[in-house]
Parts: C-alpha cells; structure tokens; sequence
C-alpha cells in the first residue's frame, strides 16, 4: 500500500445555479478516509453533508450542479475521469447506503432477483453462484433464513432488515469505501443500535473505509473514528472522535454538543437549549465565519475576510476560528455568559463578555 | 398536585380488524394495537410514553382523545370543571370520555390538545397562520374577532415568536418555528391536558433542545398536564416527571422517569436504554442486543409478550444453561415451531456456505479469498456426511456442538436430524416439547417496587431467580 490515503478529497465545492443566484452547497472542504476507518460528517440539515458525499462520485445532475476541486481514490482523481469511467467506480469501488431503504428497493421483484441481479451486473457468473452468494451475503448482514427469505418481496421485510438488504447489496462488490448517509435515521434505537454493529463488524471483516453522513452526534460518539463537523458548507472543526467530543473547540461543535439531552460536556455551565437564530442563506453567505452570525464568541473580525483558516491544535485536532492559535487548548474560549447565548444575532456583540 | 388524577386510563383497549387472505375473503384477523392499557396523570404532571414503532403509542393517544374509537376501557378525564364526579349507581363514570355524547366531546376537545410530530402537514398552506390559530376560539364560539386576534397575538408571543407573524403564511416558517405555532394553536384554548406525539421527532437536535424548553416552560406557565409520546428516551428523561414503557400494546413498566431509567425492572426497559446511544465515545459496545424484530400485533406470543426477544427469559426448572445460549436454543425452537425453517432451504444455505469459497471467495474471510479459488473436495455440501450437515445447521444457528442438558441436546440432535431429512414437523414437535419456558405460559402482572414504580416481569416472582439488575 502506498501513502496515499484510500479516499482524499481537497477543496471540494458543489455549487448549483439557481433563479436567485449561485447557491454554495459545499464550499471547499477537505478531508481523508483510510482503510479500515470509519469518519463521519456530521451537521444539522442544510449543511452540505449529503451534496458533499453525491459529489464523490458525481451523483449530482450537473448542470444545475457544479464541481470543483479533488476527489482521489487510490490517488486515481475521480473528477477528471469521464462519466463512463466514473461509472465504473459507483457501486465497484465506492458503494452507497441511503437513508429510506423501501425507495431503493424494487417492490415488484424478489430481494433475491434484485441481489442477483446486482451481482451479475459487475461478476461474470451463473445464476445459481450469483443465488447461492446472494443467500451468504444475506446471512453476513444477518438475515434469518436467508435462503427462504431470499424469495420474499421487500414489503415482507421490516424496516430494518430493508436496511439489511441494502448493506448487502452494497457489499456484492466489495467496495473499498462505503457511504452510509443517515443509514439508521429512519430506524428505532433497538434496530438502529443491530445497524451500527453491522457495519462496525463489516468494515473490520471487509478492510473498507466507511463515510458516514448523520446530523446525530450520539450516533457519532458510537461509530466514529474520526468526525468533519460541518456548518454551511465548510469545515469547523475536525478530529478524533475524542478530540471533539471531550475537548470540543469550536464555538459551533460545543453549543451543538450542549444542545444533547444527558450531555455535560464540562465546558460550558450554561442551562440546554437550542442554538438561537438559523443557517445562513446558501445564496447569499455570510463574510467572514459562516458561524459568526449566530455565535456568542463572536467579535468585529469574525465577520471579515474568508472562513478563517483551519488551526492546529493538536495532532490532527483543527478547528476554523478566530479565537485559536496553533497548540491552542480548549479553554481558550471562557465558558459563555447565559445572556449572550441567549442574544445570539450579531447586533449584540458580546465582545465585553468575553474579554 | 392535588389528589385526583386529571387523567385516568383503565384498562384501555383498541383492537382493529383486518382482512385476511383475498380480497373477497370474509377471514378476519385481531390486531391488538393497545391491549389493555391503565395510568394516570395529575395535574400538572409530564407523563412520557416511550417503545418501538408499532407498540401502540400513538393509538393509545387517539383513543383517550377519540379521534378512533377505542374497543373496550374506560378513559375518565377530570379537567375543564369536571372535578370530583363520583360513579353512577350502575358503575359507569359521568367523566368517561369513552361515554360522552357530542357535546360533552366538544367540550372535552376544548380541554385537552394534541400536537403532532410533522408541523407541516398540519397548517393549511393557504390560511395565515394567524387565522389558522384564532378558528379555534371562533368553532368555540368566541365571536369577537379583535378579541380573537389580541389573544393569539398574545400568544405568538408566549412562544418565542412576535404578534406581527399573525399575517404570514406557514411556508415562510422554519420547521422548529412551524412547531412553535403548532404549540401557540394547542394552547389557545387554555386546555388542562396536551397530548404531544413526538413533537420534535422530525426536528434538528439544535432547535430540538428550544422546543423541549418552551414545553417545559408553558407546562409551568399554564399548569398543563402532558402526555408525552416518543421512541427517543433521552428527550423522555430531560422532559417527564414519570415515565411508561410499552411493548407490544400493553405496558410494561411505569413509574417515576429517574427510577425507571436509573434502576430498570423490566428486561425490555433495560434493551431499549441499552440500545439509546449514549454521546460519550468511550462507553461503546456492551449493549444489550435485541434479537429477532417486534412480533405482529395480530398474534401476540403467549405468557409475556416480550419473552421472544428477552435477554433473560427464565429457564425451567432444573436448567442450568448459559444465558445467551438458552436464548439462542430457544430462538431456534421458535423458528422451528414456527415452520420458519424449510428443510429445502437449510440444504441451500449450508451448500451456499461451503460452495462460496469455489464461487467467488468466502464473504467472511476475504483476506483468504485469493487462495480459495481452486476447488476443495468438499465443496458440496450435500456430499459430507450427516454428522458434517448437523455440525453445519448448529453452527449456522449459533448452537453449541452439544448442549449441556442430555434431555434438550437428544431433542436438538433429533431436531437437526429431522430437518435435515426433510421433516419439519417431527423437529418442531420434539423441540416444542423439550425446551420450554415459563415466560411463555405464564402472563406477569404489574409488581410494585416501591414509589409507585411497577413492573411486569415473571422474574419479581418470588417462586423465580429474582431480576438481578447486574451485567448480564
């Protein structure tokens, strides 16, 4: 194996045209997947999780869409290649789980003739080979009774066997990435907790690298190896699942970490509640941190300039503020007063507070 | 608090019919989605409801409000005036909600609100929201139309948003302040009990945590009582002062949020708060596994409905087994039992087990998949002996090579036998007699553990182990 990491993605940005103008989707993030890994993304609705993973592959319809920037796999640069190329790569070396699993299905056919069907779309073989490792994929992902269950329609499945189905279809060509986009979102905890397992165990048994998309930073602390926390299309905060869980730096990664029922992060003392004000409108951006606008620790500067750079912290460990000298620790940033927490929009800078 | 509940749910019951088979078919089939359902909320009191999609959380919630008729029970609610009403003299209660006429319905609708988990679909897109809000004084007869407008003005406000949002129209909310006028339009009636199913299910987790704190707060502000349904037991624990657990439309375990959660009597409980990941990187793994799916409501198993998933589900007298593998014989009995297992699909599994690493590399051990690609000599399965496919079927089942107890290993050994020769029915025969368990004969009732913290497990029986609350 060489250096190159199995995924890596640079100065990815996804824009669409629309009426009101250029909507920035993605805007210039970057980030590595090895083998054996799983990273997650993760932000709330809106924040370019989703556009940023269809845009690997080019799973967007372009035009409207726009992509810029690199996306390497073994270092062979998926952006140059052309669409017959590329569509070699979807499903071969790069699969994809979503989130509804009743809308991949085909509910006219069998799962067992959609299985089939997929294998023998990428491998050479027999019917009956492609059947019996349709059964044994079913079993792997831990289907009861997969060579009997192989023959009902997906309405006879439950939810999260639906979901099941889906991982084993993705594996049929034993991909090097997987990309799980909200895989349990749909699902309760009790199933959802079987589908974490599942591709916890997959990815050991398989060597892939997993890219998993969620806004459920539970989910997160569960599955991650290593976590991109992502707001309004750029990168905030990234860094091992500890490093942002126990020593959260960025204003945006620790107010959404609070707003987590039964979470203490120790950091800030003030009471739960929700993170005022919303996402800036995509068309028409914010300058400076994209966060600004609704942070506590927010100063004139914050809203100059670009996206501040990303920081060192520590190995690894980056963060995009302001505030953060390289080596920087957490406590930079003094927990915030409850006032400007609460005041939120810009028009109240809280610039004496903090000082 | 005072001492009469507001809200009093006995043995309440919704069972529906459906067709079974063709389309003409006259066959009918019960679908027990609330079978006998009892709690009460006091005044002022946040009661959450939590369980698994299909357990019969939200139908329990329509029945107390009839927006579906519920089957059997009695729902008495003592709010809007109706405080201490004694029985008839023919045992019916003039509060049973289940008996009102009307205009007792009517008026009760005024008293008690409910919200849903999809505020979009929940405000007419063509109506200001304003005047979406104010119909429901004006149906109440509140004719008085700046008076209607001042009070949902009023209101808006008490939300978090401003009397001016009286004249937008829904698209122009966001989903978390969609949810915040759904609350403004509950409350407009000043009603005592709000029925919430899962308001902030479909919401970000950073306006989750708003709408939970407005909950609380008008809950303080109005005196409202709650009851508060949801599959997502962390919001339950942040918001509920008591909390029911069901499974299978009945309830399992209720009682004060902290007890249950802290100090779980009941093994689904226990699955259910196992599986709720906790936002803490290092407390991974370990949990408890549920296997199998939720049994359909229209054939619930016998004795506790729960024995087909439980972790700890009593071995007979006498057994002396490992845990998981008394779980996993009986999982294998019930499949067996249940015609689950076809012997022709046994044979295609074990032959599709062995003949992978011919076809295409084993699935399992892909690091080996280079050198397996030159056919073994006992690559059909079909070809081993019957001591190899018995081997294989345990294996595929997660059953020991021999089960401790003599008597249940004859029968396993005659039941792998039997299906392997073809006969279904001998395997489940000798297997449903063989491994049993008290939880499928017997139904545990609700047992007291102190501070009205009740359960509904055989385990708290005193003629069974106990619940140990340890690691299983």
């Amino acid at each position: 194996m060489t250096d190159e990491p199995l995924l890596a993605v640079e100065g990815l940005r996804t824009t669409f045209e629309t009426d009101s103008g250029e909507l920035v989707a993605v805007d210039g993030i970057d980030f590595t997947v090895e083998r054996g890994e799983t990273v997650c993304l993760v932000g709330e609705s809106g924040s370019g999780k989703t556009v940023a993973v269809e845009s690997l592959t080019g799973l967007l319809d372009q035009p409207p869409g726009r992509i810029e920037g690199s996306v390497r796999l073994h270092g062979e640069d998926l952006t140059d290649l052309s669409a017959r190329a590329l569509r070699r790569h979807r499903g071969a070396s790069i699969a994809y789980v979503f989130q509804n699993p009743q809308d991949a299905l085909n509910h006219c056919y069998t799962v067992g003739w959609q299985l089939v069907e997929a294998i023998r779309v990428h491998e050479d073989v027999t019917k009956a080979a492609a059947r019996a490792r349709a059964i044994n994929l079913l079993d792997t992902v831990g289907i009861p009774e997969p060579a009997s269950r192989i023959d009902e329609y997906p309405h006879q499945f439950s939810g999260g066997e639906k979901q099941r189905v889906m991982i084993a279809m993705a594996l049929v060509t034993r991909p090097d990435l997987l990309v799980a986009d909200e895989p349990t979102t749909a699902l309760d905890v009790t199933i959802q907790a079987g589908i974490l397992r599942l591709l916890d165990d997959l990815k050991a048994e398989y060597g892939m690298g997993v890219l998993f998309v969620t806004h459920d930073l539970a989910t997160v602390s569960q599955i991650a190896d290593r976590v991109v926390v992502l707001y309004a299309g750029t990168v905030m905060e990234r860094g091992t699942v500890l490093d942002v869980f126990e020593r959260p730096s960025h204003p945006y990664t620790r107010e959404l970490l609070a707003c987590l029922p039964g979470h203490e992060s120790g950091l800030d003392g003030g009471a739960r509640g929700g993170i005022a004000g919303s996402l800036p409108d995509p068309t028409d951006l914010p300058n400076g941190c994209r966060f600004a606008p609704r942070c506590a620790y927010a100063e004139a500067a914050c809203s100059a300039g670009d996206q501040p750079a990303e920081v060192d912290l520590a190995d690894g460990h980056t963060v995009s503020c302001i505030h953060y000298e390289p080596g920087d620790g957490p406590s930079v940033l003094p927990a915030p007063a409850d006032s400007a927490a609460e005041a939120g929009e810009s028009g109240t800078p809280p610039t004496g507070d903090t000082g | 608090m005072s001492d009469d509940p507001l809200l009093s749910v006995r043995d309440l019951t919704k069972h529906y019919t459906t067709s079974r088979g063709g389309l003409f078919s006259r066959k009918t089939a019960r679908v027990r989605a609330v079978d006998g359902v009892s709690f009460d909320i006091y005044p002022g009191e946040a009661l959450g409801l939590v369980g698994e999609s299909g357990c019969g959380k939200s139908t329990t919630a329509s029945s107390i409000l009839r927006l579906t008729e519920p089957t059997a029970g009695e729902v008495i609610f003592n709010g809007g005036g109706r405080e201490g009403a004694a029985r008839n003299d023919d045992g019916t209660h003039p509060n049973d909600v289940t008996q009102f006429d009307r205009a007792e319905l009517k008026t009760f609708r005024r008293d008690a609100q409910l919200i849903f988990q999809d505020p979009t679909s929940s405000f007419d897109p063509r109506m200001s929201v304003g005047a979406s809000i104010a119909e429901l004084p004006l149906v109440h007869g509140m004719t008085d139309a700046d008076r209607r407008r001042a009070i949902v003005g009023d209101l808006l406000e008490r939300v978090g948003l401003s009397a001016a949002d009286y004249d937008r129209y829904p698209h122009e909310f966001s989903g978390g302040e969609k949810q915040r006028l759904a609350l403004a339009r509950a409350l407009v009636l000043n009603p005592n009990l709000l029925v919430a199913d899962e308001p902030v299910s479909a919401l970000d987790v950073s306006i989750q945590a708003d709408i939970l704190a407005l909950i609380d707060d008008l809950r303080t502000e109005f005196g409202l009582s709650v009851l508060f349904i949801s599959h997502d037991i962390s919001v339950v624990r942040e918001l509920c002062d008591r909390t029911a657990v069901m499974y299978l439309g009945e309830i399992v375990e209720i009682g004060p949020t902290e007890a249950v959660f802290e100090n779980p009597q009941h093994p689904y409980t226990e699955a259910l708060l196992s599986a709720v990941p906790t936002p803490d990187p290092r407390s991974r793994g370990d949990h408890i596994e549920l296997t199998g799916s939720v049994p359909s409501p229209s054939n619930p198993p016998s004795g506790c409905r729960f024995h087909t998933r439980c972790h700890r589900v009593i071995q007979p007298e006498g057994m002396d087994m490992e845990q998981p593998v008394w779980r996993r014989l009986l999982d294998f009995r019930e499949r067996v039992v249940a015609g689950e297992i076809d012997p022709e699909a046994v044979r295609e599994r074990l032959r599709a087990r062995s003949g992978t690493s011919v076809a295409a590399g084993g699935e399992i051990d892909r690091g080996a998949a280079s050198d397996g690609k030159s056919p073994g000599a006992d690559a059909d399965a079909t070809a081993g002996t019957d001591t190899d496919d018995a081997a294989r079927v345990r294996a595929a089942y997660d059953l020991p090579a021999t089960v401790p107890d003599p008597e249940v290993e004859r029968a396993v050994a005659d039941a792998v036998a039997a299906l392997l020769s073809g006969d279904g029915d001998r395997a489940a025969e000798g297997l449903a007699e063989a491994v049993t368990t008290p939880c499928a004969g017997i139904d545990p009732e609700l047992t007291d553990h102190g501070a009205g913290h009740r359960a509904a497990c055989l385990r708290h029986r005193p003629e069974f182990d106990g619940f140990d609350t340890g690691p299983v």
